[in-house]
């Protein structure tokens, strides 16, 4: 026996209510099980809003991964919708109408099972060497594709690597990206989705921060401006406007979410990337013998036979940017999710779907308390919908809760400036200060040492907001009413109400030990995501077995900084990652998989521009791999291409 | 997942750079094309002149750059919005031009920019130059130099 992996599997009511007490399952081998609602599915859960495939387990002697196959209802784990995750003992898995939750899990080797090495994909053609021998790779029978560039994620990142890549003159031939969405900004819209940013709302990005297009121009105020013009209207122009004022005489401009995956869209289908993305899962990555590198991944294409899923892609440069991967919540919100299951749908992360506590709210004839935490953008627009479901149920009382109060004059302070502060929240437009980008602040934190970078990262960084004349109003309104309430402390305990058991009791200590007690109906967590990459399978083998360094988290430590856990994976300013070197063979990485590097504001649209800009050139600097440079008239002339929809 | 970003912020040596980039490629052609269309006898004599006089704009400009960085470091973003671009480039014609028909810069003839009819001949070639130097701040130069935006206003590779 090399793992034993055990459930209790419940059948929830429509309500979410459990029927029963749940009957055990029992997992002992490794493999892949399939579950979903068809009968040829190894575990079959009944029920019309299950998919016909809904998630896969994938049991290996060291880990258990869900994948999420696409269901159309989604699969959470722990309350996050994941589209792949690493499970642990205590973690709960929710699809519409069943709960798994894992009671144990266990891995061991018996002395006469040490011998035989694991079996199965990829491990079967890549062995234990760190240099895989390129002739053996034919002989295992998996399709083998060659191509020059492998983009591996298949997100944003992803994309904007390949539209540079694109516009720089590389045939789509030459390119492969896998990614298990199939368009780029599926997994960004879903976030945005979730944290209540619909297609109408705006995004907190720039006019001319334009992932579609690697020039910036023309920005989304203009494209707006002018499209309302072809409309007849001249409202657009306000727009322009608030270009030209931002963020003196106007707010800043921001675009709004449904017009940039329209632009996605169409930049998407002028690059061909249908044609060079495979839908799939990258699970293990490998240098060749030959300077290159092999990537072993499983297809998730549902028109591919099951048995020929299994592919290996080999290429001369890759690019990583694979995003959040598993994400965590706080630790003491796992802590009530993992001890209160019963009460879990009291707590939320913003970041995963929750609009059933909204809908509640408004249902309800009465006082409904709402524990808002945290003070990011997030938080701001969780408060502007329960603003909004205040209109229904009048009684909804928002209860906003803060580590500590911040006054006028205590926003962060760098060199001789200090960041703005609002009803008790930091302002900023962005989410670093506008220099980061492009400007001073990026020269100097890319030529800081690594103390100097802590402290920048440390300073510049932290929870901000960006200043909207209708949030703020809301704040002001609110406090005016009584119906916001700022409450300050951190979160030390998240508990079921003792007397009344559908409410939930939040500990708080403020400064000096004053403790308070919240009973509020629910809590919104807006305190983010925390991205730890090694619960990827893939970075987590990869920086195992490269012995790749990482970057680090600084924390402020009375006058000083000190060094905390690992963050990004070390990358070069051209973002590549200097330890996967392979002869000529080059792998570029961006996005927050990168972060705490030499730049600081890596997981934006236009952070990921900047580095796939970075790494672009850094490969027609090299002139190894026949990427052409872009100099002013080459870019003019692709420029007019993108204007004319042309092909690059 | 929050997204963020402006077009170009300057450092100093950006300032420079943009300000000579765009003398050369837009304030030396419009300059001609202006004089041509004003004058189109002495088209040369008047280029000569309206040519020094933005060259001495830009020069003021280039001296300005240092207070502007100065300013900029004050502000939390360290950017410099579009209308501050505008409204200091305006102030920088202003003060060329008031200085000049005070005769304070010998390199000007106060003459020549002496009456209404100098004013309106200076005031109309700052903006036929200024004009299209502004629109192409807010994002053409990019078509052509990709990296200046990330680069703050330099030329080059990042």
């Amino acid at each position: 026996m090399t793992v034993l992996l055990t459930f209790n599997v419940i059948e929830l009511d429509s309500a979410g209510q459990p029927r029963g007490p749940g009957a055990p399952l029992e997992i002992d081998e490794t493999g892949t099980i399939s579950f979903g609602s068809s009968t040829e599915r190894n575990i079959v859960l009944e029920g019309e809003l299950v998919s016909r495939h809904h998630f896969d387990l994938t049991v290996s002697d060291s880990r258990v991964m869900l994948t999420d196959q696409n269901s159309t209802n989604g699969t959470q784990v722990n309350n996050m919708r994941v589209g792949l995750a690493e499970l642990g003992q205590g973690d709960v898995i929710e699809i519409p109408g069943w709960r798994l939750e894992v009671t144990s899990l266990s891995f061991g080797v018996s002395q006469t099972e040490a011998t035989v090495s694991p079996q199965g994909f990829p491990h079967d053609v890549f062995g234990d060497d760190t240099l895989v021998d390129v002739g053996t790779l034919h002989s295992h029978g998996y399709p083998v594709e060659e191509r020059k560039f492998c983009a591996v994620g298949g997100g944003l990142g992803s994309f904007t690597f390949v539209d540079h890549l694109r516009c720089y003159g590389v045939s789509a031939s030459d390119i492969a990206v896998i990614g298990t969405e199939k368009v780029s900004y599926a997994t960004y819209k879903r976030y945005c989705r979730d944290s209540q940013i619909p297609d109408h709302e705006r995004l907190r990005s720039n006019s001319l921060s334009t992932p579609d297009n690697i020039w910036g121009f023309p920005g989304y105020a203009s494209r707006e401006a002018f499209g309302g013009l072809l409309r007849g209207r001249l409202g657009g122009f306000k727009r322009v406007f608030q270009v030209f004022g931002e963020p003196t005489l106007a707010e800043s401009y921001t675009p709004r979410a449904g017009d940039v995956f329209d632009s996605l869209d169409r930049e998407e289908r002028r690059i061909d990337w249908p044609a060079m993305h495979r839908q799939g899962q990258a699970r293990c990555i490998r240098k060749l013998s030959d300077g290159r590198y092999a990537v072993a991944y499983t297809m998730r294409d549902p028109s591919v036979a099951e048995a020929d899923r299994r592919r290996i892609i080999i290429a001369d440069v890759l690019h990583l940017a694979t995003g959040y991967p598993a994400t965590r919540f706080v630790d003491d919100f796992q802590t009530f999710i993992v001890n209160y299951p019963d009460h879990r749908h009291m707590v939320h992360n913003a970041y995963a779907p929750h609009d059933q506590i909204y809908d509640a709210a408004e249902a309800a004839n009465g006082p409904v308390y709402v524990v808002v935490r945290g003070r990011g953008i997030v938080a701001s627009r969780i408060i502007q919908r329960l603003h909004e479901a205040r209109k229904r149920n009048p009684q909804i009382t928002i209860l906003h809760s803060m580590r500590s109060k911040l006054d006028p004059t205590s926003g962060a302070r760098f060199g001789r400036a200090r960041r703005q502060v609002r009803t008790n929240i930091e302002i900023q437009p962005f989410n670093w200060p506008k220099s980061c980008w492009g400007g001073d602040l990026r020269f100097e934190y890319e030529r800081a040492d690594v103390a100097k970078r802590g402290a920048m990262l440390t300073t510049l960084g932290g929870t901000t907001t960006a200043e909207r004349s209708d949030w703020i109003e809301i704040i002001e309104r609110g406090t005016e009413e009584g119906w916001y309430k700022p409450v300050y402390g951190s979160i030390r305990e998240i508990l079921p109400h003792d007397d009344s058991p559908d409410k939930v009791m939040i500990r708080v200590e403020g400064e000096g030990g004053h403790r308070a007690e919240l009973i509020a109906d629910y809590l919104v967590d807006c305190t983010g995501l925390i991205s730890d990459i090694t619960r990827s399978s893939l970075l987590n083998d990869l920086i195992e077995t490269y012995a790749l360094p990482r970057n680090h988290a600084y924390a402020r430590n009375g006058d000083g900084f000190e060094k905390r856990g690992p963050t990004g994976l070390d990358v070069t300013p051209d973002f590549e990652i200097e330890g996967l070197r392979n002869q000529r063979g080059r792998v570029y990485a961006s996005g927050t998989v990168t972060s705490g590097g030499p730049y600081l504001a890596v997981d934006s649209f236009l952070g990921l521009q900047y580095s796939a800009l970075r790494s672009t050139d850094h490969l027609v600097t090299e002139g190894a791999h026949g990427v052409k440079n872009l100099g002013p008239l080459r870019s003019a002339g692709q420029w007019l291409k993108w204007c004319r929809g042309a092909k690059p | 997942m929050v997204q963020g970003g402006e077009t170009m912020i300057p450092t100093l040596a950006g300032r420079i750079q943009t300000r000579l980039l765009l003398f050369v490629l837009l304030g030396i052609p419009l300059t001609a094309l202006f004089s041509w269309l004003w004058l189109p006898l002495y088209w040369d004599l008047l280029f000569l002149f309206l040519l020094t006089v933005l060259a001495t704009v830009t020069g003021f400009g280039l001296i300005m750059d240092v207070v502007y960085i100065g300013l900029q470091r004050l502000r939390w973003d360290r950017d410099w919005p579009f209308a501050y671009q505008f409204f200091f480039s305006i102030v920088e014609f202003a003060v060329v031009l008031w200085a000049a028909r005070a005769g304070l810069i010998p390199w000007l003839p106060a003459d020549v920019l002496a009456g209404t009819e100098g004013l309106i001949m200076a005031s109309s070639h700052f903006a036929t130059v200024f004009i299209p130097s502004f629109l192409a701040l807010l994002g053409p130069i990019s078509v052509f130099f990709i990296r200046w935006r990330f680069k703050a206003g330099q030329l080059g590779k990042l």
